[in-house]
């Protein structure tokens, strides 16, 4: 049964398509629910939207008039027409053709035994515990009286900024959040500043000066400058979500997502003993449910590494695509790799033929009497550019000039 | 202009694009149909190399309409895609002005006119006079998200906006294909505006008849190696995966050397024109022609 809140939506929803012969509360999941065949497009438009895809009106329109354009007749060629206006990428198809299926092709009789065991619709965020706390490794909360009473103060956010990530406590976990988020939004908007030339420089635009000398006789006496365009550059970021990365992973992630807002393109992945691109989760506005959806996607969270293989995994499924040339690489991991031994070094070197430079983070080279002496991490360094450290707040935040010269 | 309102299904887009050596599959020609019907542009993604770009090619000849093309690049801007003005001249026109006794108003309006704006491929399509041209917004992936966001008015409304004239209107909306490689993700927003088809590579059946229509005077026996090599090619991790027009090259290639099978040696000496990489080259000659068919 659908709760009250659900179906008032929906009543909106069907008036909002503003096709009068439905104001249903229930939206329709088959066609042979429905009346006549506008009504079956229109419920279909909800149906694919109920899953995830983009159809708004001016789809469902489209829709409406491609049927009209005498494309209902056959089966495969309305199929084909709907996939074109409802799908915006292969993911998106693939889905398609399943539902397709569901709604056109469901007979009345088979639902009747399928009803006890309901579909979900899918697209809905569960309610889970914050997903940050998860992932740095606290899975409920426990803070105790002790803590909360030991962090405050000025003094205290300098000593967080200091502090190495794996040794802190719940409470503080939660406050450095905060200041990361600060931080991290400061840095974002120098980088930003930085970028931007003054008015006296830059290459001379002739179509102002023209215009601004036409009182003069159109002889260019003062001549007007075109500032420089920000360069942005292309990042692409590799985050290892291993086991022995518990601690650091959600703060680099932050981290990464401040680096969205400068960087012209950001391709973000997260790997242990797969690969997963996770860009899109990126462009989230709310970083929480950016990480809730990362977390769903990591399914090898907290698992063993095999950065080798994730490595080769990059290269040949993306890099053609990504790595023209102009992106620089981080990669944010303590290279503890278990997967076979040469592999990383290969593939760095494939890498940095086909990008600008390769930045290495490691938190575990903030330790004292730390040695690059873990056997993925002795192979890389030769191919790297930057080798630095990632261990606490502070030193995320020099990756700022080392971006910033770039 | 008269194919365009006789077309009633998209079945019969099939014929005439076979005919233009174009082999097209169901999804594809419906794709058009809708491009042509809803006129709403047409975003064509895939891999390179499988004939994105020379859909366009095909579809302006069969509506016997212009081919505007506008090749995206990183940097590219509005002064190069849209318009601008023709500077030079507008500064010899100052001069030429000069004791004329216009007001400021008046040569300010003279010098911002028509004759003195250089049109730039999106600007060209949205102002042909006589019929709808064919605009092909190559490899957009490449371009700038500022480009991507510009873009936006033209798909919709196909009007541009130039401060010192004013707003210029399609009088006939072009048929926009935009093709891209994926390097990036295009914005939803510019997706919304779309409609969507994936092309990939073809399968073993469809390639032969692509490179027979292509290539009429080539061997069977040859044809089917090459092909079935090629499609081994792409199942295979190489550096560079080879496209249909490196198939077309592969073939030519073996035919102009008078190969009439594909042995060790023709495979050593053309294999230039299907694999570019050092890697794959030394891979694919170390294993051998038996390897392949």
């Amino acid at each position: 049964m659908p709760t009250k809140e659900a179906s008032r939506l929906r009543i909106r929803d069907s008036s909002f398509v503003g096709v009068t012969d439905i104001k249903r509360t229930i939206m329709k999941q088959q066609a042979f629910a429905t009346q006549s065949i506008t009504e079956s497009i229109v419920a279909f438009a909800q149906f694919v939207r109920s899953h995830g895809l983009n159809a708004g009106i001016q789809e469902t329109q489209d829709a409406l008039l491609a049927a009209e354009s005498g494309l209902m007749a056959q089966r495969d060629s309305m199929k084909n027409a709907f996939k074109a206006i409802f799908c915006h990428s292969p993911e998106e198809r693939l889905v398609f053709e399943k539902l397709f299926v569901l709604f056109w092709d469901t007979n009345p009789i088979d639902m009747e035994e399928d009803r006890k065991n309901k579909t979900k619709i899918q697209g809905k965020v569960e309610k889970k515990a914050n997903p940050s706390l998860v992932m740095m490794g606290f899975g409920e909360t426990k803070a105790t009286e002790e803590e909360a009473k030991s962090v405050s103060g000025a003094n205290a956010t300098e000593r967080l900024k200091r502090t190495d990530l794996s040794k802190l406590g719940e409470m503080e976990a939660e406050w450095l959040e905060v200041i990361a988020a600060k931080l991290f939004r400061e840095m974002a908007l120098r980088m930003r500043r930085r970028m931007k030339q003054s008015p006296n420089r830059g290459t001379i635009s002739l179509r102002n000066t023209i215009r601004r000398n036409l009182n003069k006789g159109g002889e260019p006496i003062e001549l007007m400058r075109r500032a420089q365009k920000p360069s942005k550059q292309r990042l692409i970021v590799l985050l290892d979500i291993s086991g022995s990365m518990d601690k650091y992973s959600f703060l680099l992630l932050r981290f990464i997502c401040t680096l969205r807002d400068y960087f012209r393109q950001l391709e973000a992945f997260v790997f242990s003993t797969h690969l997963v691109r996770v860009s899109k989760a990126l462009k989230l506005t709310r970083i929480d449910n950016a990480l809730a959806l990362i977390s769903e996607h990591a399914e090898h969270w907290s698992s063993g590494t095999k950065i080798g293989e994730c490595l080769e995994q990059f290269t040949g499924k993306y890099g053609k695509q990504l790595l023209n040339g102009s992106p620089t690489i981080i990669i944010l991991s303590d290279g503890l790799d278990t997967g076979a031994p040469g592999q990383v070094q290969e593939q760095l070197m494939r890498m940095r033929q086909r990008c600008k430079r390769i930045i290495w983070l490691n938190p575990l080279k903030g330790m004292t009497g730390y040695a690059p002496e873990a056997r993925g991490m002795k192979e890389a360094l030769p191919h790297l550019d930057t080798f630095s450290s990632a261990h606490c707040l502070q030193s995320l935040l020099e990756l700022e000039n080392i971006l910033a010269n770039a | 202009m008269h194919q365009m309102q006789s077309l009633q299904h998209p079945a019969e887009l099939i014929a005439f694009l076979d005919e233009h050596k174009y082999v097209a599959d169901d999804e594809m020609v419906t794709a058009l149909f809708l491009l042509l019907k809803l006129n709403k542009p047409l975003l064509l993604e895939g891999p390179p190399g499988v004939g994105k770009t020379e859909i366009a090619l095909v579809l302006a000849q069969w509506l016997d309409a212009p081919l505007i093309r506008l090749q995206c690049y990183e940097g590219l801007d509005v002064n190069a895609a849209v318009y601008e003005w023709n500077y030079q001249k507008q500064l010899l026109g100052i001069r030429l002005q000069e004791g004329s006794g216009l007001s400021v108003e008046e040569k300010e309006h003279h010098i911002f006119s028509d004759e003195y704006l250089l049109k730039r491929p999106l600007l060209q399509a949205i102002s042909q006079t006589n019929q709808s041209p064919v605009l092909l917004i190559d490899e957009l992936d490449r371009s700038d998200e500022e480009f991507e966001a510009f873009l936006l008015e033209l798909l919709s409304a196909f009007q541009i906006s130039i401060p010192e004239i004013g707003t210029i209107k399609a009088t006939h909306k072009p048929y926009v294909i935009l093709t891209s490689n994926r390097t990036r993700e295009l914005s939803d927003a510019l997706k919304r505006r779309c409609l969507y088809h994936w092309v990939d590579y073809p399968d073993l059946q469809k390639e032969m008849t692509i490179v027979q229509k292509r290539l009429p005077g080539i061997e069977q026996g040859l044809l089917e190696q090459v092909v079935t090599a090629v499609q081994n090619f792409r199942k295979r991790k190489l550096v560079k995966t080879p496209g249909i027009s490196e198939t077309i090259d592969w073939a030519q290639a073996l035919m102009t050397l008078g190969y009439r099978a594909l042995d060790q040696e023709a495979l050593e000496r053309t294999l230039g024109s299907i694999l570019k990489s050092v890697e794959d080259i030394r891979m694919v000659k170390e294993e051998g022609v038996a390897a392949l068919v």
